[in-house]
């Protein structure tokens, strides 16, 4: 493991505080989901129904981006296309400014995350307001997000309650999460309706009307996309649906899956610009599609992973995720999802430990609503680092011994016969707590003292006898 | 900017595949939807309505009234009863503007801290306790956003069974600029995973169902 990595990971595990945080955000996640799921007889053909709902729309995704543009720009939308970070950073840049942008208000999106969009907007000297309470929250801490539903996850109340005491105008007592939420919103209130030029990014662009969907609880995202003059959307490719009604299917998924709802309370499709005659709403639309590493995961062998939903339960159930928190994984996506997204977006030579930093349990798959078989996805890399030398010269020397060894059956019994009782040298009751070249693993956890006889002794002798 | 759309399109390269086989291949997925959805609305789809936006999950509270005409009594009731002033914000939609309000002061402008507000949802969804609302002159998006409490009315015989039935009457219509799908007052679990009401929405959600026709 890379010093980086493992210096993350020290410092999560150090922080007591952390743990609680995460253990109370996804302790109820969880058993909400499990409720919700339990509700449902029909779950696991739901589940291999969005799974082939987003199998068919990444086999013909030119198809639904050439009918989803077409529509969008029927609806008065203007289309904009990004092959990567930089370019959509600029291109959302350059519509701020023309829309002569002082002020931003931002409604929560990963993609924007992804892109750099907060530190664009910073280096164009355009006020970025977070109107998502987690986003509010990460921004006045100067902090990322820490999941990817609950991006503000890794703070306590009591952390939250200093900020806000800090920095808001109007804060009161703050004495509990009721009233941090009321200072928030009287914080935000101004904002919404000053800012120039609003952004969102997108759950689903519906590929038959154009349109682009939202789900937030909060009511931040309407309030971002409508009083502005611009609203500004930007979005992954992989967001098609064919129709509405395949929209339907995935929302159904994606927040039993989040929170153990069963819709999120604000559930939008945005069209075009304001209508005339219309009373609210934005004079432009712009949808900037960004690909980003995701036609090459269509081509990589990891078409499958262009299906995530963004619902974190992956994150959630996660038993590393759960012991580090989402800052120690160094990428944009924590967790299972993140492991083998953020190898795509920032390189496997960097980030090849995340899909190490995995036990292979197989608890994300079971509970991910589109069945993405992410320890498959992970082995994955852990092959292509193998291959491509990524590995560091002693990993590879041991592995090289091993198989040496393990070709050659009276090589491989000759040298077991001789560690075993080499090992019981070192236990106690059972137990080896400590021993020479095994600091790694006995620094944490005990090992288990090894059977008297190798195994091949013993099934010899029992042949023998029998 | 072509060059990124022509440099997309070039890497994704998926075989091209008639458009007509794509929409079979589309279609016959939803045709698996009705087998395999959550039972959960029974034969008076009104009634599930009701019963489950004002059931624990969604939380809202609701009154049922014979008429329209009664809607402006429903709502003096519920002023009333959490002691509010008896001035509300009336979206701008001939059915409620026509309403005799009496001894309500309704005023059609929102302010951006409007205390109370009455909308009229164009329908609603039963499986999901869903109010729809499709903006338009008579139907400002912002409406059910900037009020603390938002009062809605909804029509009995304009309650949907299905999410399905609320996009199978989408495509029949011109779309708006937004579909709003509002399900319960707004919330937050930002904080530790606790939920907390009227995050930046409205705090409360109060649901008044016409039975007659209008
Ligand atoms: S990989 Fe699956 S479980 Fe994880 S966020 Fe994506 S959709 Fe959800």
């Amino acid at each position: 493991m890379s010093t980086a990595f493992t210096a993350r990971v020290d410092a999560a595990l150090a922080d007591r505080t952390l743990k609680i945080a995460i253990d109370r955000t996804t302790g109820t996640a969880r058993s909400k989901r499990a409720a919700a799921v339990a509700a449902w007889p029909h779950f696991q053909q739901a589940r291999a129904l969005g799974r082939d709902i987003k199998a068919h729309v990444t086999a013909n995704l030119a198809h639904y981006l050439a009918e989803f543009e077409r529509n969008a720009i029927a609806s008065g939308a203007q289309v904009h296309w990004a092959r990567n970070a930089e370019e959509a950073c600029e291109i959302v840049i350059g519509l701020c400014r023309q829309a002569g942008a002082r002020s931003v208000t931002r409604a929560k999106s990963m993609l924007g995350e992804e892109i750099g969009l907060p530190h664009a907007l910073a280096e164009a000297g355009i006020e970025r307001v977070e109107t998502d309470l987690a986003e509010h929250i990460v921004q006045l801490a100067g902090d990322t997000p820490s999941h990817i539903v609950w991006p503000a996850l890794h703070k306590t109340r009591e952390q939250v309650g200093e900020l806000f005491r800090a920095n808001h105008a109007d804060p009161g007592a703050l004495a509990s999460v009721e009233a941090m939420v009321g200072s928030a919103r009287r914080q935000l209130r101004a904002k919404f309706m000053a800012a120039d030029v609003g952004i969102s990014g997108a759950n689903f662009l519906i590929a038959d009307t154009g349109a682009i969907c939202t789900v937030t609880n909060e009511g931040n995202a309407e309030l971002t996309t409508t009083p502005p003059r611009v609203h500004i959307v930007t979005a992954g490719i992989e967001k098609l649906v064919p129709s509405l009604s395949h929209a339907m299917s995935l929302l159904r998924l994606l927040v039993r899956s989040a929170t153990g709802a069963e819709l999120t309370q604000y559930t939008t499709f945005h069209c075009g610009p304001k209508r005339a005659g219309d009373a609210d709403g934005p004079q432009a639309f712009h949808i900037v599609l960004v690909d980003n590493g995701r036609s090459k995961m269509l081509t990589d062998g990891l078409a499958e992973m262009l299906s995530c939903l963004r619902c974190g339960a992956c994150l959630n159930h996660c038993v590393v995720y759960r012991h580090i928190g989402g800052h120690a994984y160094g990428g944009t996506y924590p967790g299972p999802m993140g492991s083998v997204l953020t190898p795509v977006l920032d390189g496997l030579e960097t980030s090849n430990d995340l899909p190490k930093a995995c036990t292979l349990n197989g608890q994300c798959q079971e509970v991910c609503p589109v069945m993405i078989p992410l320890p498959t996805l992970l082995r994955g890399w852990r092959d292509r680092s193998w291959r491509e030398g990524l590995e560091p010269a002693t990993v590879r020397g041991a592995v090289w011994a091993w198989r040496l060894m393990v070709m050659r059956p009276g090589l491989y019994r000759l040298a077991t016969r001789i560690a075993v009782p080499m090992m019981r040298l070192f236990a106690r009751r059972g137990w080896i707590a400590a021993m020479p070249l095994a600091g790694g693993w006995t620094r944490h956890r005990d090992f288990p003292a090894p059977a008297r006889q190798t195994f091949m002794d013993q099934i010899r002798q029992q042949r023998g006898q029998s | 900017m072509t060059d990124a759309r022509s440099a997309i399109f070039a890497a994704i390269a998926t075989p091209s595949r008639p458009p007509a086989d794509i929409a079979r291949a589309a279609s016959a997925l939803l045709a698996r939807v009705p087998a395999l959805r959550p039972d959960r609305v029974g034969d008076d789809v009104a009634a599930a309505f009701f019963a489950r936006v004002t059931g624990p999950a969604i939380g809202a509270s609701g009154a049922k009234v014979a008429s329209l005409s009664d809607v402006p009594g429903a709502v003096g009731a519920y002023l009333a009863a959490h002691d509010l002033a008896a001035r509300v914000a009336v979206q701008p939609h001939p059915a409620l503007l026509d309403l005799p309000w009496r001894d309500i002061v309704a005023h059609r402008d929102i302010a951006v801290d409007e205390p109370v507000a009455i909308g009229i949802a164009d329908y609603a969804v039963a499986e999901t306790g869903s109010l729809v609302f499709r903006s338009g002159a008579h139907t400002p998006t912002l409406f059910a956003f900037l009020p603390l409490h938002h009062i809605v009315v909804v029509r009995a015989d304009g309650v949907m069974a299905w999410l399905e039935d609320c996009a199978a009457a989408e495509s029949r219509l011109p779309a708006p600029r937004n579909l709003n799908l509002v399900t319960g007052a707004s919330g937050t679990t930002d904080i530790e995973g606790a939920l907390v009401r009227g995050a930046h929405g409205p705090g409360y959600l109060h649901v008044i169902l016409v039975q007659s026709p209008l």
